[in-house]
């Protein structure tokens, strides 16, 4: 598959992925997460990591948790509730949720 | 049964009075303390999501579109939300909220999660469900009241007409 660059149209099938296309997929989402973060926070890439708690390693308050959530909103064309965002403490946690979200939208 | 009235009665009254407080208070402290409650109410009506147009909004909020215009220009002058006319039916005025409004409404829609759950967390699951389905109840209940005034321009006489026709009644 190749990387359009934005996740929208990236999103259009994933119906019967492989292992190996779902770690893609997750990938890809990681990649964007990672860009985005370093938009809101002054951070660069390479001190992002998946095992990394958002709140007590990356230190993201309230107002940037949901410039986060709004960013994801938007590029991946999904809803976030609060119900969901309160099971996530990781890096990783969001690119799974990001991702079970997007195919639960297909 | 008297005391257990006054009590409860005093209650109900002071929970609308300190949300309402608390509310205010977290919004003039915190990161969007250009807002009124009125104001975060309406971006609220709005939604973060699909844009709405104004009469359904005015009609959720229980005010007239024309107090609800005035609201969205303000509004729209503080970068929260954006007013565009429908391509097809021009007549239709169609609103939705920037980033800023939508980071607004979903950090105050946070603060009622936050405080229902502060509420429900030393409860057992039992007693949270028979709380909540309780709460329901007087929900209701307070709501069939509402009804009854909104039905009617006036039920009762005011003091003063009940007042005048007595003194008539005297003469």
């Amino acid at each position: 598959m190749e990387d359009t660059g934005d996740p929208r149209e990236r999103n259009e099938s994933k119906i019967d992925m492989t292992s190996e296309e779902v770690l893609d997929s997750k990938d890809r989402i990681l990649d964007d997460l990672v860009k985005m973060l370093t938009g809101i926070l002054d951070i660069s890439p390479t001190d992002v990591r998946a095992d990394m708690a958002i709140e007590a390693d990356l230190a993201l308050d309230s107002l940037q948790l949901y410039e986060l959530v709004l960013d994801l909103e938007e590029a991946y064309d999904i809803r976030i509730p609060d119900t969901m965002l309160e099971t996530v403490k990781t890096v990783g946690d969001v690119v799974d949720m990001v991702y079970l979200i997007s195919i639960s939208n297909d | 049964m008297q005391n257990e009235q006054k009590d409860f009665s005093l209650s109900l009254v002071r929970i609308f009075d300190n949300v309402l407080l608390t509310e205010e208070e977290a919004l003039s402290k915190g990161y969007f303390s250009d807002l009124s409650i009125a104001e975060l109410h309406t971006l609220d009506a709005i939604g973060p999501y699909e844009a709405r147009t104004m009469t359904e909004t005015a009609n959720d909020l229980g005010i007239t579109t024309g107090t609800l215009t005035v609201a969205i220009d303000r509004l729209l002058k503080k970068g929260y939300v954006t007013r565009d006319r429908d391509t097809v039916d021009r007549r239709i005025v169609r609103i939705s909220l920037t980033k800023n409004g939508k980071l607004a409404c979903r950090i105050h829609q946070k603060f009622h999660s936050v405080l229902a759950q502060r509420i429900l967390d030393p409860y057992t699951p039992e007693e949270r469900a028979m709380l909540i389905k309780m709460t329901n109840e007087i929900d209701e209940f307070v709501k069939s009241q509402l009804l009854r005034y909104s039905d009617k321009k006036q039920i009762r006489k005011t003091a003063h007409e009940v007042a005048n026709d007595n003194r008539r009644r005297i003469e």
